[in-house]
This record gives C-alpha cells, sequence and structure tokens, in this order.
C-alpha cells in the first residue's frame, strides 16, 4: 500500500504524531510541563486540520475504513474542544504532581482523545471496536489516577474495566454475527438476504444497540457510570461525561442512520428512553455527591438526545447538534468550577454541602455554576433551553406523546435537583473563612469565562451563534431546506 | 463436523468458566492453556489455520510462560515445598488434564483416515493475512499499536502506584 494512497482523516494523524512526539519527549526527560504544552498544542493542531484527510477518497462503497463529512467534523470538532478544556482542567495538578506520573497523564489522556476520534470517523466496524477499547483501556488509567484514597481510584478502574470488558464483549459478539449475516464489516446495521432467518440480523442489531448502551449508560445498563464518576479525578469525570458520550452517541447516530428504524428497534429504544429519562433523574434526587449528582445527570440527558435521535425528520440534525453543544459546554463548565472550587490536595470539593455559602465567599464561580445548572436545567438564559426546546420539538412533530410527558416529567425532577444546589450555595455559610484556601488560577477561570460566554451567547442568539456550525446529517440531505425554513420561522 | 465443532467450543467455554472461578492462579493457568487450545481446533475448522497456529504459539505457548514466570517471580506466602505439593495434587491437574485429551483425541480423529475427506472452507493462509494486515488494514495494525501502548501505560502506572502504596 502506497502510503499517500491511504485515506485518513487529519486529525488522527495529528493526535498520532503528536502522541508519538510526547513518548519520544518523554524518554529524552520526563518533565509533566513539557507533556502537558505538547499535548495542548496537539489537540489545537488537530483541532485546526479537523476537516481534512490525506489520499483520496476510495471509490468502492464498503471498502473504506474512515468517513468525513459534516457529521464527523462537527462532533470531532467538539469532542477536541472538550479535550481541550479538561486537558486545562487537570493542568495545574497534573504539573504539580511532577515528572513522575504527570506526563503519563497526558499520555493517556491522548491516547483517550484518539480512540474517540477513531469512533467518530469510523465508517468500519474494525476502527470503530478499535477506538472503543483505546478510550476503555486508557480510560481506565486515567480513572485510577486518583491520589487522595489511592485505594478509590483503584476500586473505581477495577469496575470500569470488568463493565467495559463485558460490554465490549456483547458488542463483539453482535459484530461477529453481523459480519455473519452480511459477510462484510460495513458500519451499518445487518439487513437478511437469502435464506437467512430474519431472527439472525435481529439479534446482532440488538446485541450491538445494548453495547453502545453500556458504553453510553443508558438505564437498564447504567449502575458504572456513578460510581466510577465518584472514583476517579473531577477532570477525568468530565471526560467520561463529555467525550467518552460524544464519541459514542455520534457512532450511534452514524451506524443506525438517521431515517426511520425498523419496529423492533422503535420499541426498545422507547422502553429505554423512558427508563433512562426517569431513572436518571431519580437516582439524581438523593445523591449528596456532586460527580454523583452529575453522572446520573448525565444519564438523563443520554435519555433526552436518544428522544431526538428516535424523532427522524425536519428538525432532528438541529436538535441533536445543539443539545450535544449545550451539554458539553454546561457540564464542562460545572466541572471546571468544581475544580476551580476543590482545594489544591485535599478531597476535593465534592459533596454538595461543602458548597454551602459559596455566594457571599466566592461570588465569581457561584454566579457561573448557577448559569450552567439553570442551563442543564433549560432555563432560559443557558444554551440548555434552546436544546430541549428542540427536543421537545421533535417530539411533538412526530406525536411522540408518552416521551414528550416523560420529558416534561424528567424535567421538573431535574429543577428540584439542579436549584437545590443554587439553594446550597445561597444559604448564609456555617464557617465565614470557608474560603481559606483561594489560591488563583488563571487558567481555570479563563476557562469558566469561555465556557460562560459560550452558553450565554449560545442561549440569547441562538439563530446567530448557532447556524454557522451547524452540519445537516449526511443521512437526509433532502431535509435541509425544510429545516432552514423552520429556522426561518423561529426567526 | 458440525458436532466436532461444538465439542471443541463446549470445551473453551467450560475451560474459561473455570478459570475465572479457580481460586489458585497456577490451576486457572492450566485451564486458560485448555481454552486456547480448544479455541486454536475452532479456528482450525473454520478454517483459519494460520490464526490456530498463532493462537498455539503465541497464547499457549509463549504468554503462558510468561504468566507461570510472573506467578513463580511473585511467590506467595508459603514455603516452596508446601506450594508445589498443592499445585501437583491430582485435584489440579486432573480437570485440564480430561478436557486436554479430548481435545487431542478430537485432533487423532481429525487426522486419521476414519473422518473422510475433510471439506473444509476456503482456507486462510499465512499469504493472506499479511496482504491484508499490511495492505488494506495497515492503518488497523498502527492502531492497534496505540491500543498497546494504552494497555503498557496504564499497566505500569497502576502496578507501580500499589508498590507505592505499601
Amino acid at each position: 500500500m502506497i502510503g499517500h494512497d491511504v485515506f485518513l482523516p487529519a486529525p488522527l494523524l495529528v493526535l498520532s504524531f503528536g502522541i508519538m512526539i510526547v513518548l519520544a519527549a518523554t524518554a529524552c526527560r520526563r518533565s509533566a510541563g513539557r507533556s502537558l504544552l505538547g499535548g495542548m498544542v496537539t489537540l489545537l493542531l488537530a483541532l485546526a486540520v479537523v476537516g481534512l484527510h490525506t489520499g483520496g477518497v476510495s471509490g468502492s462503497e464498503g471498502d473504506t475504513l474512515f468517513i468525513q463529512d459534516r457529521w464527523t467534523t462537527y462532533t470531532a470538532a467538539l469532542s477536541l474542544f472538550s479535550s481541550m478544556c479538561i486537558l486545562l482542567m487537570s493542568w495545574r495538578d497534573t504539573a504539580h504532581e511532577g515528572a513522575g506520573t504527570g506526563d503519563e497523564y497526558v499520555l493517556l489522556f491522548m491516547l483517550g482523545t484518539l480512540g474517540a476520534l477513531a469512533m467518530v470517523f469510523s465508517a468500519n466496524y474494525m476502527p470503530f471496536f478499535m477506538g472503543l477499547e483505546l478510550l476503555g483501556v486508557s480510560l481506565m488509567g486515567l480513572v485510577a489516577f486518583r491520589r487522595r484514597p489511592a485505594t478509590a481510584g483503584h476500586e473505581a478502574a477495577m469496575k470500569y474495566l470488568i463493565l467495559s470488558g463485558v460490554s465490549s464483549a456483547i458488542l463483539l459478539f453482535g459484530i461477529g454475527l453481523a459480519y455473519g449475516v452480511t459477510g462484510s464489516l460495513r458500519f451499518a446495521p445487518p439487513v437478511a438476504t437469502g435464506d437467512i432467518p430474519a431472527a439472525l440480523p435481529m439479534a446482532a442489531t440488538v446485541m450491538i444497540l445494548v453495547g453502545m448502551f453500556f458504553k453510553l449508560s443508558a438505564v437498564p445498563f447504567h449502575m458504572w457510570l456513578p460510581d466510577v464518576m465518584e472514583g476517579a479525578r473531577v477532570p477525568v469525570a468530565a471526560f467520561l461525561a463529555v467525550v467518552s458520550k460524544i464519541a459514542i452517541f455520534s457512532s450511534l447516530v452514524r451506524y443506525f442512520g438517521a431515517e426511520e428504524q425498523p419496529p423492533f428497534l422503535n420499541d426498545i429504544l422507547y422502553a429505554v428512553i423512558v427508563l433512562t429519562i426517569l431513572g436518571g433523574n431519580l437516582l439524581a434526587l438523593r445523591q449528596t455527591s456532586l460527580p454523583r449528582l452529575m453522572a446520573c445527570s448525565s444519564i438523563a440527558h443520554v435519555g433526552y438526545l436518544l428522544i431526538a435521535f428516535l424523532c427522524p425528520g425536519l428538525l432532528q440534525a438541529g436538535a441533536i447538534t445543539i443539545y450535544l453543544a449545550a451539554y458539553s459546554a454546561s457540564t464542562l463548565g460545572v466541572f471546571a468550577i468544581m475544580t476551580a472550587f476543590a482545594p489544591p490536595d485535599g478531597p476535593e470539593g465534592t459533596v454538595i454541602a461543602q458548597w454551602t455559602g459559596l455566594f457571599s465567599s466566592r461570588p465569581f464561580l457561584a454566579s457561573a455554576m448557577t448559569l450552567m445548572l439553570l442551563s442543564l436545567a433549560g432555563i432560559p438564559p443557558g444554551i440548555g433551553f434552546l436544546a430541549k426546546f428542540q427536543i421537545a420539538a421533535t417530539g411533538v412533530a412526530h406525536q411522540r406523546d408518552l416521551l414528550v410527558c416523560v420529558l416534561v416529567i424528567g424535567s421538573i425532577i431535574g429543577l428540584y435537583y439542579y436549584l437545590n444546589i443554587i439553594r446550597v450555595m445561597l444559604a448564609a455559610p456555617l464557617f465565614p473563612s470557608a474560603g481559606q484556601n483561594r489560591d488563583s488560577r488563571p487558567e481555570l477561570t479563563a476557562l469558566v469565562i469561555v465556557l460562560t460566554i459560550i452558553v450565554v451567547i449560545g442561549g440569547l442568539f441562538p439563530v446567530r451563534a448557532i447556524h454557522p456550525i451547524l452540519p445537516m446529517h449526511p443521512a437526509l440531505p433532502e431535509t435541509r431546506d425544510e429545516t432552514v425554513h423552520w429556522r426561518a420561522g423561529l426567526r | 463436523m458440525h458436532a466436532l465443532a461444538l465439542l471443541a467450543a463446549g470445551i473453551t467455554v467450560m475451560g474459561a468458566i473455570m478459570v475465572i472461578t479457580r481460586r489458585v492462579a497456577v490451576h486457572a493457568v492450566l485451564y486458560l492453556v485448555v481454552t486456547l487450545l480448544a479455541l486454536s481446533v475452532v479456528l482450525v475448522m473454520l478454517g483459519a489455520s494460520f490464526a490456530a497456529m498463532l493462537e498455539v504459539i503465541i497464547y499457549a505457548g509463549a504468554i503462558m510462560v510468561l504468566f507461570i514466570f510472573v506467578i513463580m517471580m511473585l511467590n506467595l506466602g508459603q514455603p516452596d515445598s508446601q506450594r508445589e505439593k498443592e499445585w501437583l495434587r491430582p485435584r489440579a491437574w486432573l480437570g485440564p488434564g480430561v478436557l486436554a485429551a479430548i481435545v487431542c483425541m478430537e485432533l487423532l480423529y481429525c487426522a486419521s483416515p476414519l473422518s473422510g475427506p475433510a471439506r473444509l472452507p476456503v482456507p486462510i493462509t499465512a499469504h493472506d493475512v499479511g496482504l491484508s494486515l499490511f495492505g488494506r488494514y495497515v492503518l488497523m495494525v498502527e492502531l492497534v499499536s496505540f491500543l498497546l501502548l494504552a494497555g503498557l501505560v496504564t499497566a505500569f502506572h497502576i502496578g507501580r502506584h500499589r508498590e507505592g502504596g505499601h
């Protein structure tokens, strides 16, 4: 194979080279600061070339390993941006840790991002599965990075390893069945041909769906996420909640396409969505630890996203893209504020009760946190309002009454626990000297400001701020005009 | 042919279950060897004889030696003589031995003229494997190398971390 013939999206190439350079630099002299710098530059470069690729597009359908279109460009850019934010969040701690472990953290972080990108760009089962495993193995290492109670990190990593192994096995079984049915590794649901019984492709599809739901932590398969996110460091929890979910959701949309799903799949998705929204929100009600609460809320948000996935048509592409952006920005914001609030090397400020009186001690953080939480709850000043509105619109357009009802009930429950955090922050401080270890962390302040601007601008001027980045879904080229019409109506 | 494949597959599953339920690491390793051998028999019946050879040489051979080496290095507590006695009891090797014997008999049956002319699917040779690995799937090979790197760094980190904790 000649090098320049290989079709390869440029971000993957840049990220691979970056990893090798960081690895070589580590071999020369171990330094956490240099690795962090290398990682950040690599991510920036990858973001800059996110729409490019090497080689020509291979002509024959089903022969290509990777694919590149507007959907991949959008989700890859979103994952890379989120990765950059998370790397910035972990900057101080990693540099503080010194050369021993800091550079390993950066290396694993970049490998995980590479895995996520491989999933986003995959048009074949093979890169998809490799990316999934790459993401899983790196995440296991990242989860184990917790210093303070070292056993907590190891326990969380062990849980993640076992459950991720189980889900990979189910997924692989499904892929094997699909290959048996179609004889091709193309990344699309298998269709029965000839004298193959119809149950076989159905079983394959369901197994692949179950494997994806495990990784996406939809409700019957959600138990691992709160435990793992609580056991991991705050930035790693953010990586789990944002980058890994974007990658898997992106592959889910790529796999099943945006058209009407077959009836058996529709029923399964219906049940999973109802369970996910109600389960995630109800679980979040009684949480006292903020990472656990965010984990439950992220389960619920996956449910909302799946509503948009289930309702193909005019509004779908816009709803999915805006929701992904809103969810990533708001969740990243909450985690960034959590990192900024945490004392440098204490037991991090993860218990909600520790946030008492934040409005009087650190008003900037508290206001930003309020904004992010309101955006997650779907209240107008934030971008989350528009996102939830569009999800509801897709549901109404398809007359999915049950799903819209569940969406409303879930949002009401969600309001309770999001507002509860704001109530705790507004309460009078228990100890007057609550903000004793207030070290300034300029990079986090800048990050919080940027995310706040994104959330506010997206919420206040949705039409202007969001349209330029809106890609149409590749499977739905014909809906483009109608979506534009609908948006014109909104204006 | 179907019955033979099912037999080998059954032994694979049984061995795998025994691997994860044994309490002594060496017993689990013995069952793992049987599992890998039975799996390679399944691969042969699918026409992938090259993959089967690799399975035997690399996994059942090299990696198992590595496992046993590590278990011996770790040297868990008891005095050597007691530990060896514990390992070599019939209870420990009888199960894997019986399963391995079944796989071996299956192999002999297939090799003997009793089984009739073999009707293999199109066999996959080393040549084909090499062509796809370094032709169409060359990027996958690169991706796998990154996967191995991730595994290596993770194992290195977790292993050293625990050592520091003691």
